[in-house]
């Protein structure tokens, strides 16, 4: 078999005699197959802004979604190597994964952002961390939810992995006051034994940090949530990874009041921070009312 | 002098001010730094209970309202953000990256031995190793399929098996854009969706497992609407079809399955069972054309035609080799010959059937899980003192993980603790379905633990047996 055509140069053939010719059909969307190789085009672009040359290895965990093709393509293109795993894949098993290869880059769906974050420290050769899709989802509840959010200067943190350190520090002080022994795990996840009691995630927008910090205050019964969203297996598996919660680990379940005050303590004895009662500002009332105006919408 | 935030408490709110607050407050922020307020606005925490379960998801999620309004659950989307919106820290948005970088690129020169993709596949030796799969194996393997199962420009496939997976990636995407075919992706597979896109873009090919054939067939029985008949041809690999459903569904869909066998190291397929052609129940087909397949014995000796032994292929589709693991690249391919691990022989016709493994691997829905990974993160837990892992057979007839457990001295656990840990390090499919705790493991005289002793009437999946097709197609029926 002479003159073997590399996969990049594959598609870009394709391409040329093809044209308008659909080549993926998804959603009721089609894509044609110069759309195709111009996303693959991009993906490389892209890529090669980041540093990721010839022979890097680019890890993949997406499932069969277009942007899985334009970014195999992409990689291709680039005379990478493309590593695609198992969407359904631990922390532990991914770490070895992107170790053995020795991954620059991964191309991942956002809502698995925080269990890569956790994992970050453990794969000393991996530098982006590429998202798609806006499938993240929050599950909350009267019985068992409390929801911290902080917007701050970025200025406030030497950096976004302090951010996660500092307020995980918090989390635990707070949960300590309940008398929950629970633990760090590098950026995002604050675990009681193996079990996930409160999830970290931090943003950032301009100059600013936006920081969620969920806990459980009593056990989340998901089944109903499960009634209403249509979750991919491996998706719900993440989900529904171990939970635990301050009721269950202790037998009571303080209210969302005697959480506050014992977390305004903590922020008090971590960072120095008062923080005294207040409300949304005019300029502010107005930026709240649209959001939640979308928010409702669809 | 300590820093003061402000504090704002909403006990009472929903899962929309959960977005709310962030944006308004990001907003108020953004605003008085381009001074259209001249407010400086500080550093705030909002603490968040809310008074109704709720839902907070991205702009891409599947969410029916009108379940929601039935169980009393708060739905809120979070607004689709445009370029610049929150991203979590440390992070690129792929959006961002397509939005920035031009349209034009030129494929790099690539050497056909260099590496393509790596595909991280379970052996029997602990963690998943990295096959290197090269662009020249790609182009041998669409070679093959040109020959022995042609797709043309006006095919549709339907793209439904995960694309990180050989069979989905090679013979799925990578084959639908050699020939130029239309590729229905289905993202998300239940037998109602996998219906519904083959109806919808009238796809002509598709690709898949055995437990989808019969999931869609079932499905279609009992539809009201009539079943399509766009395909014009199907291809079943990972596990054994059994042959009422083949049969079944070839009727139903006015259609041909053909069976392949393939591995990871061979950029899937190397053989197909064409049915409607020259086929054999039970059989995986004749080697490929630009396929060398043999039956060898121990010593790496071709055995005569109907006598068992282990099946070895040498191709171009063959790896080059496991990524920086030269002594499993060694111990695999031994003069160019790829040891499959697979026992079975050839019939006089030069077809070849499987009837046994040689190595302890299991083998659920066409992912290998090594007993071995299992084992040693068993060993991990620090009240196990000795651990095996063995297949057996779940309900539907497929192989599921069973764990033997024996606990350090003094120790109580319950099959619950040891799932838990399991699921926490485990993809869901390797998790085990049953813990039997023991006093100890049946071991060979060298301290290897005799797995076979551990299994109890249980038998291979892939296994069909010689004479004996019939009697399974009666327990499937």
């Amino acid at each position: 078999m002479d003159n073997v055509r590399g996969l990049g140069r594959m598609l870009e053939e394709m391409a040329k005699k093809q044209k308008k010719k659909q080549a993926i059909l998804f959603d009721n969307r089609e894509v044609s197959y110069r759309e195709l190789d111009e996303n693959a085009n991009k993906i490389a672009n892209g890529l090669k802004s980041l540093g990721i040359n010839k022979g890097d290895r680019v890890a993949m965990m997406l499932p069969n979604i277009p942007d899985f093709i334009y970014a195999f393509f992409g990689i291709q293109k680039l005379g990478a190597v493309a590593v695609p795993f198992n969407t359904m894949y631990k922390g532990r098993e991914i770490i070895h994964i992107l170790n053995d290869c020795e991954a620059r880059a991964i191309i991942t769906m956002t809502n698995f952002a925080n269990l890569i974050n956790e994992i970050r420290e453990d794969v000393p050769s991996l530098e982006h961390v590429i998202l798609t899709g806006q499938r993240t989802m929050v599950f909350v509840s009267p019985d068992s939810t409390v929801n911290v959010q902080m917007v701050v200067s970025k200025d406030q943190f030497e950096s976004g992995d302090a951010a996660f350190r500092v307020v995980g520090e918090i989390v635990i002080e707070t949960l300590k006051a309940f008398g929950v022994d629970a633990w760090y795990k590098h950026r995002g996840g604050v675990r009681c034994g193996g079990k996930k009691i409160a999830t970290i995630l931090v943003s950032e927008v301009e100059n600013l940090l936006v920081i969620n910090c969920l806990t459980f205050l009593g056990p989340l019964r998901t089944e109903d949530f499960f009634r209403v969203v249509w979750v991919s297996p491996e998706i719900k598996d993440k989900v529904m990874e171990p939970m635990t919660s301050v009721e269950e680990e202790t037998g009571t379940r303080p209210s969302v009041g005697e959480f506050k005050e014992r977390l305004l303590a903590a922020l008090q004895s971590q960072m120095g921070i008062s923080a005294e009662e207040g409300q949304l500002k005019r300029d502010e009332l107005f930026g709240y009312e649209k959001t939640r105006a979308l928010a409702d919408k669809k | 002098m300590s820093e003061k935030w402000r504090l704002i408490f909403n006990p009472d709110g929903d899962a929309a001010d959960m977005v709310a607050y962030a944006s308004a407050l990001v907003e108020g922020r953004i605003a008085g730094k381009y001074m259209l307020s001249t407010e400086k606005l500080p550093n705030t925490i909002v603490v968040q209970g809310v008074k109704q379960k709720g839902i907070l998801a991205g702009a891409d999620v599947d969410i029916n309202k009108d379940t929601a309004a039935r169980y009393n659950i708060k739905v809120a989307n979070y607004p689709r953000s445009g370029r610049g919106g929150p991203k979590p820290v440390g992070t690129v948005n792929l959006s961002d990256l397509l939005k920035t970088s031009s349209r034009k690129f030129n494929a790099v020169e690539t050497d056909p031995d260099a590496p393509a993709v790596l595909l991280y596949t379970s052996g029997t030796t602990g963690r998943p190793k990295g096959v290197t799969l090269t662009h020249r194996n790609f182009a041998q393997q669409c070679l093959n399929v040109s020959k022995v199962l042609p797709l043309n420009e006006s095919d549709t496939i339907v793209l439904v098996l995960p694309l990180f997976h050989v069979y989905g990636l090679s013979n799925g995407l990578i084959s639908g854009v050699y020939f130029g075919t239309k590729m229905t992706l289905v993202p998300q597979y239940s037998p109602a969706k996998l219906l519904e896109a083959v109806e919808a873009t009238k796809a002509t090919v598709l690709i898949a497992v055995p437990t989808m054939y019969m999931h869609v067939l079932q499905a279609a029985k009992t539809r009201k609407t009539s079943i399509p008949k766009s395909l014009r041809l199907c291809v079943s690999g990972g596990a054994p079809l059994p042959l009422t459903t083949l049969r079944e569904f070839e009727e139903a869909f006015q259609t041909r399955i053909a069976e392949g066998y393939g591995l990871t190291e061979t950029t899937s397929s190397v053989c197909l069972n064409k049915s409607g052609e020259a086929f054999k129940p039970g059989s995986i087909g004749p080697a490929a054309e630009g396929v060398e397949m043999r039956v060898v014995d121990d010593d790496d000796n071709e055995v005569a035609d109907g006598q068992e032994g282990e099946i070895v292929i040498r191709s171009g589709v063959v790896t080059p080799g496991y990524w920086n693991n030269p002594e499993a690249t060694a111990e695999s391919i031994r003069d160019g010959w790829l040891h499959t691990g697979d026992l079975g022989y050839r019939d006089s016709d030069g077809f070849f059937f499987i009837t046994d493994r040689k190595k302890d691997l299991i083998i659920r829905g066409g992912f290998n899980i090594s007993p071995r990974e299992i084992e040693e993160l068993l060993f991990s837990h620090p009240k196990v003192r000795d651990a095996a892992v063995i297949a057996v057979q779940d309900k539907r007839e497929r192989e599921a993980v069973k764990a033997f457990v024996v606990l350090e001295d003094g120790e109580t656990a319950t099959e619950r603790e040891i799932l838990d840990y399991c699921s926490e390090n485990l993809a869901e499919y390797k998790v085990p379905k049953i813990v039997e705790f023991r006093d100890s493991l049946p071991k060979s005289a060298t301290g290897k633990i005799l797995r076979k002793e551990l299994r109890e009437g249980y038998h291979d999946d892939r296994l069909l047996e010689k004479a004996g097709a019939d009697t399974k197609e009666q327990q499937h029926g």
